[in-house]
């Protein structure tokens, strides 16, 4: 973890999950309830996911576009921000804050490749509008830490440099929830170890003891995570769909 | 109000009561605005939409990003953002002068206590950055922003970068190229914190020399002015060195003794400035160590911010004659065209200025930014007496854009919120 992570905006704006579990009043009266939030947005997450893949960034833009994408449903509504075009366009954003930037006609031509389904449709103009809106909803804080920095250190620290992969891959699906808005990430990247550590039956209790960290929090985040793959088997695409349904059709 | 001065207020996004223009830049128009919530005096730049349809500028984002992380006292502060009619707006806090215009001014004498002065308030604000992992990577006076109360503040991140990850590499096309360290002429792509505190010492003997101080006129040329003051660096100085990309072996030349380069200085400026200009970019000494150095406990003690000399307001008024902008300017005007490039008045006749060229890529303003057209009382004469040709950074992404002084009338004596 960067040393100056307490300090940065990032830390700033971590929330609690109770803020962070607030359907926005036009969502509500569209019948979107909290578990049907929370599905959409897992969804945005893995759209983001399989749109970098085809223009081929980094695994950290992906997770960048995914905080600023959770980001923005804690302000705005899924009515007035179409997550079909948030999803796309928070990966525009962020390709240009971390530096690689993606071209917008790319993102376009993949979005048509991606999905058939003329709701998913967006144009260039459609992105570089809402990317003004996201900036704004942002309020222009884009600087997004992740728990990918510290993962590799932590594991050789640990003497665990064997489950790399499975952190890594635990890393990656903490996207499909809202951690990233709620805890530090470097508690993430512990959390993914543990996970990881129970998994494969290592010791690491003597290890985490020597952290001076809330090992609390840690167990915490890793039941949720936990939790997480649990639901995550009853999610089927009917469901995504019925979620997706209640939002409003475009004009 | 009068009638002039109605022309010139509009209000922006409600809150901002829009003044002058100062100038233009790369990514678009600058102007002067009240903060009608505050009463303050701010500077508003309006990021052009690149015509490439790719959204808000890289370059403005670049700086929006870690603007929005750094606030400090020695830090150019990023107050607001919003966007009007389509187009980004960035609220900066107003900044009188620069650093270069204070160095440049033959009316000005800077005493040691003021290089002191400004020499510290660079490191801090320099410090700070480092500490949160950014690079500023285009450190030189004229980003440098002296503010009413004489507070010296970095600004213009458009090339800055954050520098966490620790094998991540970067363009060593950065800095202009006086302000450039011997590694990056090397072609160093893995480069730290020490690039920044070599442009920073480049500034320090700036302030003590009155001109740039290593002026070359090529890469190759910058090496050759930095061998022949320091000396070609021996292995011993500097182990890693044959292991830079564009790294050749130079013929050997002696140094001269920094006491002769810089005959006014105490020795504890000298110290430290051996120290800041060391070759080893492992060995030299970070903007923190810098301000603990003895330089800046032993006496003299550094200048009030407040009590720092500076270059006079400008007087014109808004119709004066085009003449006068120059009148107390020595014959040693170093006003880099780079500079006269990158504010660009509003100004017709200026279009086909030769300096101009170079931006070309980044497009002309649109038509419509061109209608705020105001008189600018403005010698253009300046750009015809060859100062030294202050070289520019050549990779393709720049920032540039900066209130200039230069450009500056006075502002209207009453002001009118409406």
């Amino acid at each position: 973890m960067a040393a100056n992570f307490w300090t940065s905006s990032h830390y700033k704006q971590l929330l609690d999950q109770e803020e962070v579990d607030v359907v926005q009043p036009l969502d509500r009266e569209k019948g979107i309830t909290l578990e049907d939030f929370k599905i959409i947005k897992m969804h945005m997450a893995n759209y983001i996911g399989r749109l970098a893949q085809s223009v081929k960034v980094r695994q950290r833009v992906v997770a960048t576009a995914v905080a600023y994408m959770r980001r923005v449903y804690t302000r705005k509504s899924m009515t007035e921000y179409d997550p079909r075009l948030v999803a796309p366009t928070c990966l525009y954003l962020a390709s240009k804050a971390e530096e690689s930037t993606v071209q917008a006609r790319l993102l376009v031509f993949y979005i048509r490749k991606i999905y058939l389904d003329e709701r998913y449709r967006y144009e260039i103009k459609d992105i570089l509008e809402m990317e003004m809106k996201i900036l704004e909803a942002l309020n222009y804080y884009l600087v997004v830490f992740h728990p990918y920095r510290a993962l590799p250190q932590l594991l050789q620290d640990a003497g665990m440099n064997d489950v790399t992969q499975i952190c890594w891959g635990l890393v990656n699906d903490t996207y499909k929830m809202d951690l990233i808005l709620i805890h530090p990430p470097h508690l993430i990247a512990l959390a993914c170890i543990y996970v990881a550590s129970v998994l494969k039956d290592k010791e690491s209790t003597a290890w985490f003891e020597e952290l001076r960290v809330e090992m609390n929090v840690v167990k915490n985040i890793a039941m949720e995570i936990l939790d997480f793959y649990d639901s995550h088997k009853m999610i089927t695409e009917e469901r995504i769909n019925a979620s997706m349904n209640k939002l409003a059709l475009r004009q | 109000m009068s009638e002039v001065d109605h022309l010139l207020s509009k209000k922006v996004a409600d809150r901002y009561l829009k003044r002058e223009v100062l100038g233009e830049g790369t990514y678009g128009v600058v102007y002067k605005a009240i903060d009608t919530k505050t009463g303050q005096t701010v500077a508003i730049k309006k990021i052009r939409l690149g015509k490439q349809k790719e959204g808000v500028n890289f370059t403005a984002l670049r700086e929006i990003k870690l603007l929005k992380e750094l606030k400090d006292p020695n830090i150019i502060e990023l107050i607001d953002a919003f966007p009007h009619k389509g187009n980004l707006h960035l609220v900066f806090e107003f900044m009188e002068t620069d650093l270069e215009a204070v160095i440049r001014d033959r009316n000005i004498v800077l005493s040691l206590s003021d290089i002191k002065s400004y020499l510290q308030m660079t490191l801090k604000g320099l410090a700070f950055c480092h500490k949160k992992w950014v690079l500023h990577r285009d450190m030189k006076p004229n980003n440098l922003l002296i503010g009413s109360r004489g507070q010296l503040k970095l600004a213009d991140f458009g090339l800055a970068r954050i520098f966490g990850s620790p094998d991540r590499r970067f363009t060593h096309q950065v800095f202009a190229r006086w302000y450039r360290a011997p590694e990056l002429l090397f072609g160093a792509k893995a480069y730290g914190p020490a690039v920044d505190v070599w442009a920073a010492a480049c500034i320090f003997a700036e302030l003590l020399l009155r001109r740039p101080f290593l002026q070359g006129n090529s890469d190759i040329d910058q090496l050759g002015k930095i061998f022949a003051a320091f000396g070609t660096p021996k292995p011993s100085q500097w182990p890693d060195i044959k292991y830079l990309p564009d790294y050749v072996e130079y013929q050997y030349v002696p140094g001269q003794p920094l006491r002769q380069l810089f005959p006014m200085a105490s020795d504890d400026a000298l110290d430290l400035l051996s120290k800041m200009f060391t070759y080893d970019p492992k060995a030299r000494i970070s903007a923190l160590q810098a301000l603990e150095h003895r330089y800046f406990s032993s006496g003299p003690p550094p200048t009030e911010p407040a009590l720092l000399p500076r270059p006079p307001p400008k007087k014109e008024s808004l119709n004066s004659k085009v003449s006068d902008f120059n009148i107390h300017e020595g014959p040693t005007v170093l006003s880099p065209p780079r500079k006269s490039r990158r504010v660009m008045p509003n100004h017709e006749g200026f279009e086909g200025n030769e300096y101009q060229l170079d931006d070309a890529k980044e497009g002309r303003p649109a038509a419509r930014e061109r209608t705020e057209h105001v008189p600018m009382p403005l010698d253009f004469s300046v750009f015809g007496s060859r100062p030294p040709t202050r070289p520019t950074i050549n990779s393709a992404d720049r920032s540039h854009l900066k209130r200039k002084l230069d450009l500056e009338f006075q502002l209207p004596e009453e002001e009118d919120e409406e």
